[in-house]
């Protein structure tokens, strides 16, 4: 009954909040769902889911996060208890291959990496960061909680904020810091799409398939926050929330038949059959910059609008479909692409910059890591690289070489060696790519030994060390797909103005992760050390004890005997055997031994 | 006779609260003010007092699903422990009521031909693991510390409310444990284990913070029986898939995977929970009766001598389903929309143009600091 009573209060109260809410606040958010599609070389698919929030209101406003509408309010809560300026997540399944496949919108390397910026007004960063791990990680069911000051970093040249500020930012306001080795599985995909205004309940996230998502060669869910200009004049700032899920499907090997063609149905296993009524726009764009005058590929229906747009040099073209105008006028959307010829597919065309990190060395005392940077432009490059390692992988600076075809090149570097058990080594490096050619960054480093209690349980699976990162602004936009910085949305594109003649564009891009094997003991050894060790101690201790403790005395066995021998002898006698005949030696032997300990023992239980 | 049984039952009960301590002197007290008030005068309402006094007088439900085994070859437990999620979370109880820890990833496991999928059978009868599931504890986090930190709740303030046990004294919670064990204790991750007896303290300190009204206790384990023999706290059921000195077995295998999928106990166990909907009447006794010894091979025991009510006019769903009481209103509310007002803009032409002037402009900052390159 009581019950009751508190359901009657509770929904007269929500009466008295929605009647009191002030409208003004509702509308001020727009939401669109965007889904690009580029066909990649070798048969390969990039779709990328994109759902973006623009909220007309200042994150530094206490004020902002006390009324909700479309923007979710449990991350909204999260960002104004720690004092978050700008979020970007990234939960990754497999390695995006640049040289193969371009750039993709947003750039993350294997696993989940998480770089915040605090607003300035936050005193304790390092607590603020401790705790906005923990409620990210329980927001999206990860183990972003492991991300403590061993795998942080303040980066000091790269990661500056992606969204605007009024002035100059606080430099250790940033935390950096990644998990090469955290799983993805639908059970972080559930928390992310509940965040979207119409779940998967409707629009493009219907097309969500857990299963064939992460069949996929790789598969990456995003998550950024940042300040964005309210308006042209950018006296206003505004919140935009941008969810990406992004997909590489390997077509042929999935199709039964080989075929490199594909629908949104073999894509996602559904057609596209509503559209979201809460977002402004709905989207779906193909990337057919690599179809040159039809020749390749043709798109399957008609596209609403076909967009060409000019972005530095480079041509860029995107058939889009309108979703919500396709859907009300027919049936479901199912976009497919068909190539005019199976044996001719797109070819890979290697973009700007591309890099290649491995593991260098062998045995477990020593190693290396080098990386490969590639640049194909025509001119030279400047970029700037980070490198993160953990302690125990215990970096000699003074091997660190960057060279070009064996001559060094000059660097400006920031390098903060690791403290063991506290922070991991940080190193950022800053040199030019010299035109059309491949510049190695190597640095050697030793292994550490763990405290047993410090390995991991399946340590002899081997340590993930995470993605270094390089960042350039590069003068080509060829295999670029990201918008420009002031809107992220995809569709800004086509309504971009350059800046200049020479605009820029900006990249960050994410080496492999790589994996260290330590000297692992064998966990099993102290067990076997005790086992040994008490045998050996069992074995010495008691005949040592028996000999020092026990006195020996030489009895005749024919003058005394023991009790215990007379009822031995009775038992024989009674037995009807006739009592021992004369002796072998041997036994004669024997049985004076047998007397004598018989003896022994007597003496030994009368003393106790 | 329906007297009769009250008496012996009610006596028998508060005997039983007496002699497990001083605490709980208040339900002996309450037992006798209950003979006092109610001297049974008329058979039928006595019968319904009766039933109202072994009704569960929960109020929330929660579960604590803990699949404690690394490595592929273990596909088996987590198959086991999501089968029990699958179960709770379709009677009723909210993802944000359980507590799901799961030891390594089995579903996205890069060794698994059906990624994102784990499923009770090889011939992919039900998919546990199903395509809307939150997993709040996972690998290196599922260890002994966190396990008992979240049936105590002393965590770290900074702790998410999805990875706490938010349970009160009027909380039905459901644990269910499976891995590898021994006589008396469960192993983690195959380095560390948790002892029957530090398990049977962290109860009891649920049951003196007031974290608990009923506690079901459910291991699928070898020797589990071990694990609930050291409970000295009340209101605890417990049932277990083995007996001490036997070993726990499991289902079948699946070829395509190269291991063992579930294990008998939990399988049998999955089975009957199918059969159950929501709103069902079934009974404890015969969920604790669920896998004989001849389709188990190992006799399933059980513990029922802490558990105040008979496990016959218990009901499944007071563990395994959630209590929600939502009252419908038949009236009609009218929301009417509230005329705010617009702040005028009470400048002239000219002074707004001035006030839009001073205000700060916001930028883009440089990604590439003149003063860092």
């Amino acid at each position: 009954m009581a019950a009751y009573c508190c359901m009657n209060v509770k929904s007269f109260l929500l009466s008295l909040l929605l009647l009191f809410t002030p409208s003004s606040a509702v509308g001020r958010d727009e939401f669109t769902e965007e889904l690009m599609i580029k066909p990649l070389s070798g048969g390969f698919v990039y779709s990328h889911f994109q759902f973006t929030t623009k909220w007309n209101a200042s994150i530094h406003d206490s004020k902002t996060f006390t009324h909700f509408h479309l923007f979710p309010k449990s991350l909204g809560e999260v960002l104004k208890q720690y004092g978050v300026q700008e979020l970007h997540l990234s939960q990754t399944q497999g390695l995006w291959r640049h040289k193969l496949w371009g750039y993709p919108v947003h750039d993350a390397p294997p696993g989940a990496e998480l770089w915040v910026w605090f607003k300035p007004s936050v005193k304790d960063v390092n607590s603020a960061w401790t705790d906005l791990v923990n409620a990210v990680s329980g927001l999206f069911c990860s183990s972003l909680n492991f991300l403590d000051s061993k795998s942080t970093v303040i980066p000091r040249r790269n990661f500056q904020p992606l969204g605007v500020t009024s002035g100059p930012v606080p430099r250790y306001s940033v935390r950096y810091g990644s998990l090469p080795k955290e799983i993805v599985c639908t059970e972080n995909l559930t928390p992310w799409k509940k965040l979207l205004p119409c779940d998967s309940k409707a629009g493009l996230s219907t097309l969500f398939n857990a299963f064939l998502f992460h069949d996929a060669n790789y598969h990456s869910l995003g998550l950024h926050v940042r300040p964005v200009c309210a308006d042209d004049s950018c006296t206003e700032e505004a919140i935009e929330l941008t969810q990406s899920l992004s997909v590489v499907t390997d077509v042929i090997s999935t199709s039964l038949i080989g075929s490199p063609n594909w629908q949104l149905k073999s894509l996602f296993g559904n057609h596209l059959a509503s559209y979201c009524p809460l977002a402004t726009r709905s989207l779906i764009m193909v990337d057919i910059t690599s179809n040159k005058n039809d020749s390749l590929f043709k798109l399957t229906p008609e596209p609403t609008i076909t967009h060409t747009v000019f972005r530095g040099q480079e041509e860029h073209s995107y058939a889009t479909y309108d979703v919500r105008s396709m859907l009300q006028s027919g049936r479901a959307i199912n976009v497919g692409l068909t190539y005019s010829n199976n044996q001719k597919l797109i070819e890979a065309t290697p973009p700007p910059i591309h890099a290649h990190r491995f593991i260098t060395g062998h045995g477990l005392e020593d190693g290396g890591v080098s990386c490969l940077i590639s640049n194909t432009m025509p001119t030279n490059q400047t970029i700037s690289y980070m490198d993160v390692l953990p302690w125990f992988t215990r970096v000699k600076f003074s091997s660190l070489q960057v060279t070009n075809n064996g001559v060094n090149v000059p660097y400006k570097t920031f390098y903060l060696p690791a403290k063991d058990r506290v922070r991991p080594h940080q190193l950022e490096l800053t040199f030019t790519l010299w035109a059309k050619s491949v510049t190695k960054v190597h640095f050697t480093f030793t292994r550490a030994f763990l405290k047993w209690t410090e390995y991991p349980p399946d340590a002899h699976h081997g340590f993930h060390i995470g993605a270094a990162s390089i960042t350039a602004n590069i003068p080509s936009s060829l295999e670029y797909t990201a918008p420009g910085q002031t809107s992220s949305q995809l569709s800004s594109i086509f309504t971009e103005k350059p800046s200049d003649d020479n605009p820029r564009f900006f990249l960050r891009i994410h080496t492999e992760t790589l994996l260290v094997s330590l000297p692992t003991p064998d966990f099993s050894m102290p067990y076997n050390v005790i086992c040994l060790t008490c045998t050996v101690v069992a074995i010495a201790f008691g005949s040592i004890h028996n000999l020092t403790t026990r006195r020996f005395i030489q009895l005749d066995p024919l003058k005394k005997k023991g009790l215990l021998s007379k009822l031995k002898a009775l038992v024989a006698k009674l037995r009807g055997g006739q009592p021992e005949t004369k002796p072998t030696s041997e036994t004669q032997q024997g049985s004076v031994s047998d007397k004598k300990t018989e003896d022994l023992v007597d003496e030994e239980e009368e003393k106790s | 006779m329906h007297n009769n049984i009250f008496f012996k039952m009610a006596a028998s009960y508060g005997y039983e609260k007496v002699n497990t301590g001083p605490a709980n002197m208040l339900y002996f007290t309450i037992t006798i003010a209950f003979l006092v008030v109610f001297q049974p005068k008329d058979v039928s309402s006595n019968q319904e007092k009766v039933e109202e006094f072994f009704k569960s007088d929960h109020t929330n439900n929660w579960a604590v699903l803990v699949d404690t085994s690394r490595f592929w070859f273990n596909y088996r437990h987590v198959a086991n422990v999501l089968s029990i999620y699958r179960s709770v979370k379709r009677l009723g109880i909210p993802d944000s009521q359980i507590i799901l820890m799961v030891a390594d990833d089995m579903a996205c496991n890069p060794r698994n031909p059906r990624p994102a999928t784990v499923f009770n059978n090889a011939n992919q009868h039900i998919n546990v693991y199903g395509d809307d599931v939150e997993v709040d504890y996972r690998g290196y986090e599922v260890t002994v510390e966190n396990f008992i930190r979240v049936l105590t709740g002393r965590l770290p303030p900074s702790t998410p409310r999805s990875k706490r046990l938010l349970s009160d004294e009027r909380s039905n919670i459901l644990v269910y444990m499976t891995g590898h064990g021994g006589d008396g204790f469960l192993k983690f991750q195959d380095a560390e284990e948790v002892s029957s007896v530090e398990l049977a303290d962290a109860f009891e300190q649920m049951w003196q913070k007031q974290r608990y009204h009923e506690l079901f206790f459910m291991i699928d384990t070898c020797q589990a029986e071990s694990m609930f023999q050291k409970f000295y706290s009340p209101n605890i059921l417990a049932v277990a898939s083995s007996r001490v000195g036997e070993d726990s077995l499991s289902h079948h295998v699946d070829p395509a995977l190269g291991v063992y999928v579930i294990d008998r106990y939990t399988y049998y166990a999955l089975e009957f929970l199918e059969t159950v909907k929501p709103g069902s009447k079934q009974t404890m006794s015969r969920f604790l009766k669920v896998c004989p010894k001849d389709k188990c091979i190992s006799t399933v025991s059980t513990r029922t001598d802490l558990f105040r009510r008979n496990t016959t006019d218990t009901l499944l769903t007071d563990f395994f389903g959630g209590v929600r009481n939502v009252e419908l209103l038949t009236e009609t509310i009218s929301l009417k929309k509230k005329e705010t007002n617009v702040k005028q803009e009470t400048c002239s032409q000219d002074s707004c143009q001035k006030l839009d002037a001073n205000k700060k402009k916001f930028t883009f900052p440089d990604q590439f600091p003149k003063i860092y390159f």
